[in-house]
């Protein structure tokens, strides 16, 4: 047993040794992020000495943040418009993502062309036509403008996600449950849905980042400063002539506090799926 | 108010009209199996109408949009002249003196973005695959390049490299690995190169997530089975591991490639394109010339060309990855 | 049915979704005017908002306070413009007039203007409007202050090395980039100017070409006045900047915030600069630390050429549907009361005469030197690019041909005579297409 064990402990060794770098390569920045956040705007200028730890800890930018730019309005905006946005096209993907991998049918080739297509089509040749639709519809300057376009930007991602997934669960989980009498529908929630959780957890944090994240839509279609989503007030950050970093890594930070919370749930969740619903043959 | 109900109406139509398309393949017939086929027949359509619905309400008129305006003389400036002519806004793109190096960046910029967030996020995978103390928070940190928002990561590395005060020269300096500052934004490839470690770093998590999600769906039978085997590490990830997530990776590279060949916007933030244009890519050139020249005809060319591209390519990757025969384990 | 209940389960939740933003949706529009602002800030936001109420209390029109992060704003515009969705006024940079005009999006405004002309500073008057007209053929801006470039300089560095910058005095482009050698110090780390290799870099070199022809840049008939050896050799006096060591080698590839943020950061000695960034200064260095010295006179003939324009100039635009509303707006904001307090909060200077002496712009304030070129009868305002769009040739060429001779690709011939082409080019178009337009001419106070 001994070149076995030896072999496990390497693989331990490689392991940690890839952990450990690849946290180094996430932390480092957001460690710079961090700290800059509680510099003063002279300090973080200065050129001739850049500071590994900040010589006077101010709390300036993060009061700006919450007071002068109002962060707290930013970010009820972009909860709400994520949220639903995630909401929805899970349950759009739920359905679409089933009826793509349980059947073959005419024009299935067509669809998935299509929806590939739609994610080829450069950002602003959609924007432009869609903002005289959504003028007409008078959605300007509406949080509902948003939903759309983030839900239709990242709908055929998440479709296409989600039946990846289901492909992977084999068809025998369902025909047993036909098998005892269940309906289609009560298949689908009871016995397929379940096993399926860490894929829809994971396509739900998709959407929602992808929706988090956006910025152009952002800017193009709300008019007024209360509804910005969090990037467009953050990039108001950035003037003619000078750059708030602090304030900027300040917002940055803060905008990180949401999505962390979510990926730990998201872990959590993706761990309780492996072990209730492991695949037996 | 009004737009309200109008979509509410839009939506209860739709659904509406699919079922009045199962009713009259149903109605009045007793259930036999044929007429149960034919529910199942439109069962798939069902699942799809609202998802099909909404994609080609919003992105129909813009796809056949600008298809038409690609072959017009179609200038915001002057309203009055949109006509059609033909190729010329395709010559014209390819008469831009810098356009190959231009072509040459989008591939460059692709392919080892691409590549280097695949293996970096397929490495963070199988090393996230077994439990260890802590897991959870370090997934928390690990996974979180992902929800920088795009311009929030490229003027964090505009900054960070920034050959004067950038926080890498001064560590790479006290570290000795280089003697003296290197103009990283100001050095041609340089350029491209940290656009490309932006790119990176920020979709690790992406493919980590994805392989990751696939890897845990492996039956650990499987595993076991290879155990008792005796089969090596290597056999196990060649023969187990890859053709169980072969699908998901495909797909994901797939998606992936389409996303950094459209992006721009790390490339607008970081270098403008520059210097010289030489870390400039094709969206990147469309997205300041479009809206800098008012030329539509000219934009919409380009993302015609774009488009095409991208639908070549995705049909030779699917027909290279045997992708419809992949993953069929029922 | 099973089907059934799965598509009311869907619209049902669609439908609860979507009121969920019903709190966000925007009122119905009855007569309010909407007001767009393309450089947002806290500051300008608490300003515009408090005028606005002010207005409203005064005439009942409410108005609607919009905005756009300025790296966004150009390409915002250009969505609103094609789909005719303008706000009443825009905030405009001069730079986009050109464009505006051609596509028809903003409305002359002489008739409204009217006899009020003579409440407005000669700098308005004189440089600003006579430009547009000469350029568009109409007056489309109310400039909402004037800003002027100068040259920001390190005081301390400059006594170090024993240089005697006088703001009164001035001094001559030879002077200039005497000091900027002798600024650059690479022991102490210190370079001699924050050059600008990016987007806009092309802007005050086209100035300094200028100042070899009296502020102009086109013969009558629109051929480029700058295809000649004197241009070459000044062009590359001005990229011996770089070659020669007083930027760092980044440089090449500086938009504005590297320039000011290396400045304020005690990197580089020199700015050149409009008076709006006089408020970084103030806000990032100490006093003993940095001066501002007036544009340098040109070698040839002594005059200062120095472009004089409005960042954030008001205009009306075609969408408009209460246009009258929409100029008793802009005749408040730039009443004299309201403008002088938000030029004082902007760093700008004010445009009506009816101004006074207030000490902030007076000689001993910071915006001394700005006030002085503008009040100095050898400052010369050089004719802009031209009357035609050429915003693309500014996002592109004029940079990337400065970036290819800076890093050897190109030699300074080539790279000059490609963009004073292109220029020259659609000049020429520009004058046969519009019979009766003639090339601008330089503007001075006099």
């Amino acid at each position: 047993m001994k070149p076995y064990t030896l072999q496990r402990h390497l693989g331990n060794f490689g392991r940690t040794v890839i952990l450990l770098v690849f946290l180094l390569l996430v932390i480092l920045p957001i460690y710079w992020m961090f700290i800059t956040s509680f510099k003063t705007n002279a300090e973080i200028i200065n050129a001739q000495q850049i500071t590994y730890f900040p010589r006077e800890i101010t709390t300036e930018n993060y009061v700006q943040l919450f007071k002068l730019y109002d962060y707290k309005g930013m970010l009820t905006n972009s909860l709400v418009v994520s949220v639903s946005t995630g909401l929805c096209i899970t349950l759009l993907s739920i359905l679409g993502g089933y009826g793509l991998a349980r059947y073959t049918f005419k024009g299935k080739d067509a669809m998935l062309l299509f929806f590939l297509v739609t994610q080829m089509i450069p950002g602003i040749l959609v924007i432009i036509p869609l903002y005289v639709i959504f003028a007409k519809l008078g959605m300007i300057n509406t949080r509902l403008s948003l939903f759309f376009f983030y839900l239709i930007t990242n709908l055929p991602f998440c479709v296409i996600t989600m039946r990846s997934f289901f492909e992977r669960i084999p068809y025998t989980l369902e025909e047993a449950a036909y098998v005892d009498g269940c309906s289609k529908l009560t298949t689908l929630v009871r016995i397929v849905l379940p096993v399926m959780f860490p894929g829809i957890v994971a396509v739900f944090v998709f959407a929602f980042i992808g929706a988090w994240n956006e910025l152009i839509a952002g800017t193009i279609f709300i008019n007024t400063a209360d509804l910005w989503t969090i990037p467009v007030g953050l990039k108001s950050l950035i003037g003619k002539y000078d750059v708030k970093w602090g304030v900027l890594m300040a917002g940055g930070v803060c905008a990180l506090l949401p999505t962390a919370i979510m990926f730990a749930f998201m872990q959590k969740f993706v761990v309780e799926g492996l072990t209730a619903g492991a695949v037996k043959e | 108010m009004g737009i309200l109900a109008l979509y509410i109406i839009g939506v209860a139509a739709a659904c509406a009209l699919g079922m009045m398309f199962i009713r009259r393949h149903t109605k009045g017939r007793p259930t036999t199996y044929s007429n149960l086929s034919a529910r199942r027949k439109a069962e798939p359509y069902l699942f799809l109408l609202p998802t099909m619905l909404l994609l080609l309400l919003m992105f129909g008129y813009p796809l056949i949009n600008s298809f038409i305006m690609a072959f017009q003389n179609y200038k915001l400036t002057a309203p009055s002249k949109i006509r059609f002519n033909g190729l010329e806004n395709f010559q014209k793109l390819f008469s831009e003196t810098d356009i190959w190096l231009i072509i040459k960046n989008s591939f460059i910029y692709v392919v080892v973005s691409v590549s280097g967030q695949f293996l970096l996020g397929m490495t963070l995978a199988m090393a996230l695959n077994k439990q260890f103390p802590f897991r959870g928070l370090y997934q928390a940190l690990v996974f979180l390049p992902w929800s920088f928002s795009a311009f929030v990561i490229g003027l964090m590395h505009r900054w960070s490299f920034n050959g004067e005060y950038g926080v890498v020269n001064d560590l790479l300096m006290k570290l000795h690995l280089i003697g003296s500052k290197i103009a990283w934004l100001g050095t041609p490839g340089f350029s491209l190169a940290v656009v490309i470690m932006a790119m990176i770093w920020m979709g690790i998590p992406f493919f980590a997530i994805m392989i990751l999600a696939a890897l845990q769906s492996i039956p650990a039978d499987v595993y076991e089975a290879s155990y008792i085997d005796g089969c090596g590490p290597i056999r196990r990830f060649t023969k187990i591991t890859l053709p169980y997530i072969k699908p998901t990776v495909i797909i994901t590279i797939l998606l992936r490639t389409i996303w950094i060949f459209n992006s721009f916007d790390l490339i607008v933030v970081i270098t403008n394109g520059g210097p010289a244009n030489y870390s400039q890519t094709l969206p990147s050139y469309m997205y300041t010339k479009a809206f800098a020249s008012y030329d539509f005809g000219l934009a919409s060319a380009l993302g015609v060309l774009l488009m095409t591209v991208l639908i070549l390519y995705v049909t030779l990757f699917l027909k290279a990855t045997n992708y419809n025969k992949a993953g069929n384990f029922s | 049915m099973r089907n059934k209940l799965r598509l009311c389960s869907v619209i049902a939740m669609l439908a609860i979704m979507t009121f969920a933003f019903a709190g966000g949706a925007a009122e119905k529009q009855e007569t309010k005017l909407r007001f767009i602002d393309v450089s947002p800030s806290p500051t300008r936001q608490e300003y515009f908002t408090n005028t606005f109420e002010k207005f409203k209390q005064e005439t009942g029109i409410s108005v609607v306070y919009e905005s756009v992060p300025w790296d966004d704003a150009a390409n915002k515009l250009t969505v609103l413009g094609a789909s005719n969705q303008l706000p009443d006024v825009m905030t405009t940079w001069a730079g986009w007039l050109g464009q505006f005009t051609e596509a028809g999006w903003v409305v002359p405004l002489s008739d409204y203007i009217g006899s009020t002309k003579d409440e407005y500073a000669s700098t308005v008057t004189e440089l600003v409007w006579k430009a547009e007209q000469e350029l568009y053929g109409n007056i489309y801006t109310i400039p909402d202050g004037m800003m002027v470039k100068g040259v920001f300089v390190r005081k301390d560095w400059a006594k170090e090395v024993g240089l005697d910058l006088d703001m009164k005095k001035g001094w001559t482009y030879a002077e200039y980039f005497d000091a900027v050698y002798k600024l650059t110090d690479p022991s102490k780390n210190r370079y001699g100017t924050s050059f600008r290799g990016s987007r806009g870099a092309f802007d005050p070199l086209f100035v300094y070409l200028e100042s070899l022809n009296g502020g102009s840049a086109y013969a009558a008939d629109g051929s480029s006045l700058m295809k000649n050896q004197e241009a070459v050799d000044a062009y590359k006096k001005w990229m011996g900047l770089y070659l020669d060591g007083c930027a760092p080698k980044d440089a090449i590839n500086w938009g504005f915030v590297e320039m000011v943020d290396n400045f304020c950061g005690g990197l580089t000695g020199t700015l050149i600069n409009d008076s709006e960034v006089t408020a970084t200064a103030l806000a990032n260095m100490k006093d003993e630390q940095w001066m501002v010295m007036p544009m340098p006179r040109s070698d040839k003939d002594g005059k200062i050429y120095n472009t004089v324009n409005s960042p954030y100039a008001y205009s009306i635009s075609s969408s408009s549907k209460n246009k009258d509303a929409a100029w008793k707006l802009i005749e408040f904001l730039t009443r004299p009361d309201n403008n002088i307090e938000y030029c004082k909060l902007t760093g700008l200077i004010p445009i009506k005469t009816a101004v006074g002496d207030d000490p902030f712009y007076g000689p001993n304030g910071p915006y001394a030197a700005f006030v002085q070129q503008l009040n100095d009868p050898a400052m010369v305002v050089p004719v802009a690019f031209g009357p035609f769009n050429y915003t693309d040739m500014h996002q592109g060429m004029m940079h990337e041909e400065m970036q290819k001779y800076l890093l050897g690709r190109q030699d300074a011939q080539t790279s000059l005579f490609n963009v004073v082409n292109e220029l020259e080019k659609r000049m020429k178009a520009y004058l046969a297409e519009n019979p009766g337009s003639a090339v601008e001419q330089p503007k001075g106070l006099l």
